[in-house]
């Protein structure tokens, strides 16, 4: 099509006669994209790191917590606990190789006259190294695991540097709750900013200090004997867990969960997908109110601009020119808008995610890839080409002598 | 005889106001002819803006023909009227109607870019057709940054842009003072005699009218007098 350069320069010299208003349509447009950029930046990231911890349990796990998975909230805020005889039966249960249980808290530590909130974890090390070294992968960077029974801590990565103003290195002494204990180890990070944010420790040491009842967990992690199908073993500890509930309560209603690593992925993945569902129907009505505000520009800019419609119209130029300009001018809206919103809602993501660096338990991480970027400025500037279809649709079908009687 | 530009046949124009129909044009015969130097002349209301809107085809006729270059525009498209109205009419009007963002030499070029043509070609056309009506000093000046009479010299000079073979004037000097009103039509006169360019103007100055070869008087929609320039006959009140 001819003239397409000067039909834009047309354009962006109309948004600039207007600028006030162009600005204010523009703003609507940036605070839509900017929430869906920063929202689906961090709920792209929430999944990341969620995959990221599904997939270091591996696939031939099993995970028993107490409570009811079916309600989420309750099992995670009731403080619900296995007891040591759901430990013993799960360790008794066919098919089991080792049961690593643990218990974790967001704890004081205190390095170097400087206290910080940080989640610790305790660890049945005896069962656990073994385990997390080969189904979860973890290695580490320098030291040496901690000796069962004294008061020695390994340290997720990120600790190391980021947490406390001096760097912490193998041999430094760390005070928890009034007791000192010694770094023996150093973690390579585990692709989680949760997991290299804590601290881990001897889980009966982790009783002591802080009062949990001995012998108790919060979870248990299972490993099976090869050759064992997981679906089949996390049957069979159910059933022993619920024969564990009559003996003890004399009700068999389960109020623990089992469930294998995959399970779990396909729960996580749900949840998140209803989530991200939430999130973009959200964003999408603030979008959908900025695209209003550019249909309401563009038609008030049309009524103002007739007898220009008219003058053009009136020298030659075809349908086709008038609308390629007026869409223009709603493109430019949007794309200006996208960039805008694209800029704010990545720096908003970031900021979030260095807050959640900083804070022990809330862990935000954000995921910024090209694509996003991409989808945040194609998505707006089509957001505004599609506002303004309607209005370069009239502007175009304009008379070109009705346009010039027009205001006379 | 050469073929006329624009030939209405028997063209009406009759507006439907609520249930009443108001003819503005009745049974208007027109011709004009290649390099003809034409006045429209006639009270307000007589139809004189109507009957410039059929000669610069902006407009359909109620009943009735109008033929551009031979061929009947009710058979022209949208795109294609406005397509060969490019190519072969320019027009000036009373207030201008200059784009107030764009620069004067952006105005003069904006047919041209209508038409499809290179960029190169038309700034090099743009600037010697604004030098050629005296505004080489006003080529990167907004509209808003110009006097009346160096507005209607870009209206003039975008007029011309496409080469067009005829120039319709609404009024071009109804805004301007009467010297300014002189320097307008000695531009226009001038491209009439050196170019050959068919002019029609539409005003009530019977000043401006002398300039013409040709007087069309309207009147109630309908001409009362068509007569050449020798046998001067101007409207009267």
């Amino acid at each position: 099509m001819e003239g397409i350069k000067e039909y834009f320069y047309i354009a962006l010299r109309n948004l600039r006669t207007r600028s006030l208003r162009s600005w204010l349509t523009i703003f609507g447009i940036i605070i839509g994209v900017f929430l869906i950029i920063s929202l689906l930046s961090l709920s792209q990231g929430m999944k990341k790191m969620i995959s990221q911890q599904l997939r270091a349990l591996g696939g031939e796990t099993i995970l028993v917590m107490p409570g009811d998975l079916s309600n989420l909230i309750a099992m995670f805020m009731s403080g619900a606990k296995l007891e040591k005889e759901d430990i013993s039966a799960i360790k008794k249960t066919e098919g089991v190789d080792k049961v690593l249980t643990m218990s974790y808290q967001a704890l004081v530590v205190r390095y170097e006259n400087q206290s910080k909130t940080i989640l610790a974890d305790g660890l049945s090390w005896e069962e656990g190294v073994d385990v997390l070294e080969r189904f979860q992968g973890w290695s580490l960077k320098s030291g040496e695991w901690p000796t069962i029974g004294r008061r020695e801590v390994v340290i997720g990565s990120q600790v190391e540097t980021e947490v406390f103003e001096k760097p912490i290195k193998v041999g430094s002494e760390l005070t928890i709750k009034g007791r000192k204990f010694e770094v023996v180890g150093i973690l390579n990070s585990l692709g989680s900013k949760q997991d290299d944010a804590s601290i881990y420790l001897d889980l009966p040491i982790y009783q002591d200090i802080t009062g949990e009842k001995k012998g108790t967990g919060k979870m248990a992690m299972i490993t099976i004997k090869e050759g064992e199908d997981a679906n089949r073993v996390a049957e069979k500890v159910k059933e022993n867990l619920q024969e564990v509930r009559k003996r003890r309560a004399g009700t068999d209603v389960a109020d623990f969960s089992v469930i294998t690593s995959e399970k779990m992925s396909g729960i996580a993945g749900s949840i998140l997908a209803i989530i991200q569902f939430a999130i973009i129907a959200f964003a999408s009505i603030a979008i959908l109110v900025g695209g209003i505000g550019i249909m309401n520009t563009m038609f008030t800019s049309v009524r103002e601009r007739t007898r220009e419609i008219g003058i053009m119209k009136a020298i030659g130029a075809k349908n086709s020119a008038i609308l390629t300009i007026f869409l223009f001018e709603a493109g430019i809206i949007g794309f200006l808008g996208g960039i805008g919103g694209t800029i704010l809602g990545i720096s908003f993501a970031k900021l979030i995610e260095t807050h959640g660096q900083i804070h022990p338990l809330f862990y935000f991480s954000a995921s910024i890839t090209p694509g996003l970027i991409i989808f945040g400025l194609v998505f707006s500037f089509l957001v505004g080409c599609f506002s303004g279809l309607f209005p370069a649709r009239r502007a175009a079908k304009l008379k070109p002598v009705e346009a010039l009687r027009r205001y006379e | 005889m050469p073929e006329p530009i624009i030939k209405l046949e028997n063209v009406w124009k009759v507006y439907q106001l609520g249930k009443v129909e108001l003819p503005a044009l009745k049974e208007i015969n027109l011709e004009i002819t290649p390099g003809s130097f034409i006045t429209i002349m006639g009270p307000s209301g007589s139809g004189k803006s109507t009957l410039l809107n059929m000669i610069g085809v902006l407009d359909f006729p109620t009943k009735g023909k109008i033929y551009l270059k031979g061929k009947d525009i009710s058979l022209f498209s949208e795109n294609q009227l406005a397509q060969f109205r490019g190519q072969t009419i320019g027009f000036v009007f009373q207030e201008f109607n200059l784009l107030p963002n764009l620069t004067a030499l952006e105005n003069v070029v904006l047919p041209m870019v209508f038409q499809g043509k290179s960029e190169n070609e038309i700034k090099k056309r743009g600037e010697e057709l604004l030098i050629s009506v005296g505004l080489e000093e006003r080529i990167p000046h907004l509209p808003s940054e110009l006097s009346g009479g160096e507005r209607q010299r870009v209206a003039i000079a975008r007029a011309f842009a496409n080469n067009p073979e005829m120039v319709i004037a609404d009024e071009p000097t109804g805004n301007l003072d009467s010297i300014t009103g002189k320097i307008i039509m000695d531009v226009l006169t001038n491209f009439h005699k050196k170019e050959g360019k068919t002019i029609v103007v539409v005003t009530h100055d019977p000043n401006i009218a002398s300039y013409s070869e040709e007087i069309v008087n309207i009147k109630d929609g309908q001409i009362t007098l068509n007569h050449q320039q020798a046998t001067k006959v101007l409207w009267k009140v």
